[in-house]
């Protein structure tokens, strides 16, 4: 009977074999997958480069040219306060790419280790670990975390150590799951009589199996962090001007949602194609590995 | 004095909404058309769930207007913008100005049909505003009153630790007098559920019908009322906490009236040919306050450059889509008999800003910064509160601030914490924020050196001169003596700069086309005719 | 069976009694104060007065016991912001997002299940990519941004349905005016578990029937349609159901922004202005409530496992 792991996009039962199909095999039997890594690819690049040859200021405020349509110097037209939409953004894309990114970051890290650690040495630290992380996915995610940025602000270093929290069980579930499955194979007990240590047992043999599965998890990590911190910047909790992300864009868009509608679906469209390439992605890997063996 | 609540960016909205479908005209008197609906409805929208006690500490925006209407004070405002008789049939003055005495209305029920005395009155000032235990909404307000006695059944004494010749205007102001038989005894006033959320009991033109937590408040005409039984039979007020939706509510005709807080909805209203659209100017002053308890604007060279710098114009078109009016001084243009437009008024001069502050002692350097005699840039902390268009308005600052070599750190912060560290701690080097005040000339508390460090004067200015003007204008009542001190007043602060005044906002009211009665007039004032809104049938 | 319940319980308590503590600190330990205390026009006297009054002059700990003693016995305070007992404006708030998580739950059950059988029964097919990806789809777009395209769409160009709240004043509240209401709003809320109920059905379903006995099933020469319901659906149910409890928390928290987009008056809504405010009766109250939801739920959920599967023992 398989085992079914659950995390809480519910995205796919994941078994894990080892092994390595080449790439432009992946390419043809999971072409929305690869569709969405070249987006990403793209989006990256232009967020990151774009600014070198598009030198218009997000910052620079304009008062008396307020929500002008494209024209040549602004090409996507000016927001609320006459800055340039487009280079506002790229600038936004970065810190919305990043906070996910680096958010996605404290969620493996804390979650791998927790998982690791729990699933291995089994016993009093299992039990502790996974109550922990079972009282932290009993809580709504959306109340701790406003419960967290109430608190201790909304710096863009908070922000991302609140949503990258918010994910750890997750990852802490599927890792400990994995290497729950791995540490009885025989490699591990013949790793074993020749004399290696636990830890080394645990991070050289055991862990790098849950590799795929901690790939996948990390990826869709990325688009749930993107898409909490745009939610907390909706509500006016996220990040804060003077940085711009999109989720806060959307936020200042609202009030104009009747006199520049556009101002809201850029922003708001960025969010949804990067989280769906993002999930895209995962989903390609947990499908891949799903079939194999 | 001022009246700001730290709750949602949009204020309590009133709205007029004349449901024509609700409206069935059942006159006995069939014979001649009635000019008004008498069982019409209006619809309005407040932003959250309001509370029926307006002493309370939580009584925000949202509770202002359902309270105007169920409750009544000493006095309120007439459709130009004074104080007139309410509650009290009139007033004077003892010679020392620190007695005033008011005649109160005969003949006044309480909404459960209880006689209203001098009781109420004494019960509402010596009871909950002036009791220290209590730590009532608006107190501070009162804080020169030092006693309320009763004079007889009809009259009162309010007695003054100093003259107040606003008096009368503060009694409009948000300060309903609460029944003395129902709440006299009552341990905690702010926690007596039974009064504040379900049955509260006024003497005004509308008492309570019904309140769905959440959902709305449905106030219905007081057949009583003592000045003009209400011409509309039903006001609700519909709790809607997000100003696109109160829009779009108005537009697909659930609501009568929006007050609209946010001038960027306007040009999407404006398009429905149902509504009309009032303007006004509200006596509410947008500021820049730099702390002068910090040397570097001691200055008030500075200041002046500080001012210079902002093109306010066009800060008014971004942010508020031209709804406003550059600001000189704290009396607004609303107060016709005391505003004075011709003090100094800073047009927007950076050259002439950035020679200002040469003269304070700053250099130009290569980069264009400007520096202070030890090479350092001239850097200002600019903490900013999030709170309707404060971050916006504050990004434009720094801009402007930026262009003549300042370097500006804007730090974005929760609502509340920006008042714990700016107003209580005034551990900040520059703010951005408002004052609401009643229509009167009196800004004293805003000003006063004995305000600094502890009051309303968060700027912590300090001038004894400005000190004895306010002084002297609150210690008559000739009203030529006042505009004169008021005028010497606003010529001395539009020189001086204490504050770096902005804008005053308009106040917008649409309605649909079937509403009327409702003067062109802030929010407050309208809501003090509203015996006189009614709808077309 | 009743051990395996007691302990279950037990650790839903302790995790309770951990949430109350670690939310208790942090908001005592927030600055700014509660909205009540902190206001631009309140006074020092003022705000010594009301401090003094809402009992926060004491140290936390302390406070953390008062409020603990009076919570065991189903006092959970007064709200600083309604004047009110936490419990009674729980009491009427909590009912309008148990109505909305609901239906949202019921429509994405309704929807998600048939769903993902279908891509399942036609694993790699275009319906199959088409499903998955709609899925996915629905798993990316920003909740906030549909709500108000939504509206601008459904209530403000077309007028088919209200722009907000959950009545229409001075109409009686019957059933299809309520669903006039909840339509816009469920729908929304109901893209946030939707797409994890089609996933997880299909993905359970697909290695159900990839499994040996239904295999044996086929080869016996029974009906595709009897194997599928007869044997395999059982069996593929077992763990969606544990994916309904585990998207309850995913309710309660998407109801925060469906219930400020569509001024729905829930506890979501209620629970971004207490934290906001520092009511913090109130945001005790929301937490533990919520708190007590999310546990409850597992617990059913864990029961109907152990109903469903004979396989699963517990001691």
């Amino acid at each position: 009977m398989a085992r079914v792991m659950t995390d809480p996009a519910g995205m796919a039962a994941v078994e894990v074999e080892p092994s390595r199909p080449g790439l432009g095999r992946m390419v043809r039997r999971y072409p929305l997958a690869a569709a969405a890594a070249v987006l990403l690819i793209l989006l990256h690049v232009l967020v990151f480069g774009l600014p070198l040859v598009y030198h218009a200021s997000p910052t620079l405020a304009n008062p008396l040219a307020t929500l002008a349509p494209p024209s040549a110097g602004h090409l996507l037209g000016t927001d609320e306060l006459g800055r340039d939409e487009l280079a506002r953004l790229i600038y936004g894309g970065r810190v919305s790419l990043l906070v996910g990114l680096f958010a996605m970051a404290v969620s493996v890290v804390v979650g791998t280790l927790a998982g690791a650690v729990s699933g291995f040495f089994r016993g009093a630290t299992e039990l502790v670990v996974m109550r922990i992380v079972d009282a932290v996915m009993a809580i709504p995610a959306f109340f701790l975390i406003l419960v967290e940025v109430s608190v201790f602000g909304n710096a863009p270093a908070i922000i991302i150590l609140v949503v990258g929290l918010t994910y750890w069980p997750a990852v802490a579930r599927i890792v400990h799951a994995e290497v729950l499955k791995w540490r009885q194979r025989d490699f591990v007990e013949a790793g074993h009589a020749l004399g290696a240590g636990p830890s080394r047992l645990l991070f050289r043999h055991v862990l790098p199996q849950a590799t795929p599965s901690i790939l996948s998890v990390a990826i869709l990590s990325v688009g749930w962090s993107i898409l909490t911190e745009s939610g907390l910047s909706y509500l006016g909790l996220g990040i804060q001007p003077p940085l711009a992300s999109w989720g806060a864009m959307l936020q200042n868009a609202q009030t104009y949602i009747f006199a520049d509608p556009a101002l809201a679906v850029f922003p708001g469209l960025l969010i949804f194609l990067t989280i769906l390439s993002y999930n895209f992605l995962g989903n390609g890997i947990a499908d891949s590995m799903s079939h194999r063996g | 004095m001022a009246r700001v609540s730290g709750r949602a960016a949009v204020a309590a909205v009133a709205g007029l909404a004349m449901l024509a479908a609700t409206a069935t005209p059942s006159l006995a008197s069939s014979r001649h058309k009635a000019a008004y609906n008498p069982n019409a409805t209006i619809t309005l929208a407040t932003n959250a769930d309001p509370t029926f006690m307006q002493w309370s500490p939580t009584a925000y925006a949202e509770s202002d207007l359902i309270n105007m209407m169920i409750f009544s004070g000493l006095t309120k405002w007439s459709a130009s913008a004074t104080p007139v008789p309410d509650l009290a049939t009139g007033w004077t003055t003892s010679k020392n100005g620190l007695t005033w005495t008011f005649q109160l209305r005969h003949g006044v029920t309480w909404q459960d049909g209880k006689p209203f005395t001098s009781a109420d009155v004494v019960f509402t000032f010596e009871g909950l505003v002036l009791n220290p235990k209590l730590g009532a909404e608006g107190a501070s307000n009162y804080a020169d009153i030092a006693s309320v006695t009763a004079d007889g059944t009809y009259a009162v004494q309010f007695h003054l630790k100093a003259p107040w010749a606003s008096l009368p205007a503060y009694l409009a102001y948000y300060a309903p007098i609460e029944p003395a038989h129902i709440l006299q005894g009552v341990k905690d006033p702010w926690t007596d559920t039974q009064f504040d959320e379900q049955h509260p009991v006024g003497t005004g033109p509308f008492e309570l019908a019904k309140y769905v937590p959440g959902q709305y408040v449905e106030l219905t005409r007081n057949p009583h009322y003592y000045n003009g039984v209400a011409k509309v039979k039903t006001i609700v007020f519909q709790i809607i906490p997000n100003a696109n939706t109160q829009a779009a509510d108005l537009l697909s005709g659930d609501l009568s009236i929006l007050s609209v807080q946010d001038a960027q909805l306007l040009a999407h209203i404006k398009t429905d040919p149902n509504v009309q659209v009032m303007t006004t100017t509200q006596n509410t002053w947008y500021m820049i306050g730099v702390n002068q308890n910090l040397p570097q604007f001691k200055n008030v060279k500075v200041r002046q450059a500080l001012e210079y710098a902002l093109n306010r114009p066009a800060m008014i078109k971004a942010i508020l889509d031209g709804y406003g009016t550059v600001a000189n001084g704290p009396i607004a243009p609303v107060q016709k008999a005391f505003y004075d437009p011709h003090v100094a008024s800073y047009p927007y001069n950076p050259a002439l800003a950035k020679k200002l502050l040469e003269q304070a002692g700053y250099k130009y350097n290569a980069q264009g910064q400007a520096v202070n005699a030890q090479g350092k840039q001239f850097t200002i902390n600019m903490p900013t509160g999030q709170y309707g268009y404060l971050v916006p308005a504050t990004e434009l600052v720094q801009q402007y601030w930026q262009a003549i070599g300042i370097k500006v750190v804007i730090n974005v912060e929760p609502w509340n914490n920006w008042i714990q560290q700016v107003v209580v701690k005034r551990n900040y080097q520059a703010m951005l924020a408002w004052w609401s005040t009643p229509t009167d000339p009196d800004q004293y508390p805003y000003f006063a050196s004995s305000a600094a460090n502890v009051g309303y004067n968060i700027p912590n200015y300090r001038n004894p001169a400005l000190d004895k003007i306010f002084l002297a204008a609150r210690a008559t009542t000739n009203l030529a003596q006042r505009v004169k001190l008021y005028d010497q007043a606003q010529v001395l602060i539009a020189q001086q700069q204490p504050y770096g005044f902005l804008w005053y906002p308009e106040d917008i009211l649409a309605t649909q086309s079937n509403v009327h009665g409702v003067p062109n007039a802030n929010i407050a004032i309208d809501v003090d005719q509203v015996n006189q809104w009614y709808v077309s049938p | 069976m009743t051990a395996y319940l007691v302990r279950r319980v037990g650790t839903g308590i302790v995790t309770l009694l951990l949430v109350t503590m670690i939310t208790f600190g942090l908001m005592s330990a927030a600055p700014g104060g509660p909205a009540v205390i902190v206001s631009m026009t309140t006074t020092a006297s003022q705000r010594a007065a009301l401090t003094a009054e809402y009992g926060l002059n004491q140290p936390v700990p302390v406070r953390y016991v008062l409020w603990l003693e009076h919570a065991v016995t189903g006092n959970l305070g007064t709200s600083f912001d309604y004047s009110e007992p936490v419990t009674s404006v729980l009491g009427q708030r909590f009912p309008n997002t148990a109505l909305l998580a609901f239906t949202a739950l019921a429509l994405s059950v309704i929807i998600g299940i048939p769903l993902g059988i279908a891509a399942a029964r036609r694993r790699g097919s275009l319906l199959d990519a088409l499903i998955t990806g709609f899925s996915t789809v629905g798993l990316s777009i920003p909740d906030f941004w549909l709500g108000t395209l939504f509206i601008i769409l459904f209530a403000v160009t077309l007028r088919w349905l209200p722009v907000s709240g959950m009545t229409t004043v001075g109409a009686p509240v019957t059933a299809g005016n309520l669903l006039e209401h909840l339509a816009m709003p469920a729908s929304v809320l109901c893209l946030a578990v939707l797409p994890n109920i089609v996933r997880f059905t299909r993905s359970s379903m697909a290695t159900v029937l990839d499994l040996d006995y239904i295999r044996t099933a086929h080869a016996k020469g029974l009906a595709p349609a009897r194997v599928l319901f007869r044997h395999a659906l059982k069996n593929a149910l077992i763990p969606v159901v544990s994916t309904i409890g585990l998207l309850v928390p995913a309710l309660l928290g998407g109801s925060v922004i469906v219930e400020s987009v569509f001024a729905w008056p829930g506890m979501g809504r209620l629970a971004v202005q207490a934290a906001t405010d520092r009511d913090y009766p109130m945001v005790m109250g929301v937490t533990i409530v919520a708190g007590v939801i999310v546990i409850c739920t597992n617990l059913v959920v864990d029961l109907l496992y152990a109903v469903l599967d004979p396989r699963i023992q517990y001691g």
